[in-house]
């Protein structure tokens, strides 16, 4: 029987190909110490970063380097590609969708040329965040998921 | 309703590492802090991606608002200095 009160969870998929790793690997304190949000990160081996959920699109930055999902229950998922990337100002980034776009999990959002940049940012490494851990709870990451979600989560 | 107006200070704009620390600053408030930039949907500081979602870049006028005065004064200070420094 279906509980229409009951707390859904959601799951959280790796938006593009690669290694899951933890945040305590990501080379920038601003991620490591979570000060970002809570999640998971990816090192990257290529360059199509997709949707890791269903949701609406809230937030493609200018410089193309990272986008946020907001999920239907609300759970607001940031994928930042890339350490310092911001610095690029764009630059061997394309951008596929718009901010406002509702989008499924696996649409292409972003895609670059990873190999050209990997040679002028610390690294390529890709934290995926949940940004707003006041108002919803998350699974610990599963470092394994081999296609199969990561994490979930649910509001709180 | 205290309100004041600031240039952003951070060479990169508001993402990822300013925003973060503006938003966890904004967080040890209980009143409540916007950002606006005329023309956008106004932020709620205590949220980095809201922040991000601004798009404010290097060099634009941001509005803080709070009923706050010295939340007014912490956030616009730091929105007007440089963050982006690991």
């Amino acid at each position: 029987m279906l509980n229409p009160f009951k707390k859904k969870s959601e799951s959280i998929y790796s938006p593009v190909s690669g290694r899951i790793v933890s945040l305590d690997e990501v080379p920038d304190p601003v991620f490591a110490q979570r000060s970002v949000g809570d999640g998971f990160a990816i090192e990257p081996t290529d360059g199509s970063f997709r949707s890791p959920v269903d949701g609406e699109l809230v937030l493609v930055a200018k410089t193309l380097h990272a986008f946020a999902v907001r999920t239907h229950e609300g759970a607001e998922i940031l994928v930042h590609i890339g350490i310092d990337t911001v610095t690029l100002k764009g630059e061997g980034f394309t951008g596929h969708r718009q901010a406002g776009d509702m989008v499924s999990r696996g649409d292409l959002i972003i895609s670059c040329d990873l190999d050209a940049i990997r040679t002028k940012v610390p690294s390529m490494v890709t934290p995926v965040l949940l940004t707003n851990g006041t108002k919803f709870s998350m699974s610990s990451p599963e470092f394994q998921a081999n296609g199969a979600s990561v994490i979930t989560v649910r509001r709180k | 309703m205290t309100s004041k107006t600031v240039t952003v200070g951070s060479s990169v704009g508001l993402h990822a590492r300013p925003a973060a620390q503006i938003a966890q600053a904004a967080a040890d408030y209980d009143e409540e802090i916007t950002l606006t930039i005329p023309g956008r949907p106004p932020a709620a500081a205590d949220s980095s991606l809201m922040i991000m979602m601004l798009g404010a870049t290097h060099g634009d006028t941001i509005t803080v608002a709070s009923d706050d005065p010295a939340a007014v004064e912490a956030i616009t200070a730091l929105i007007g200095s440089e963050l982006d420094v690991a």
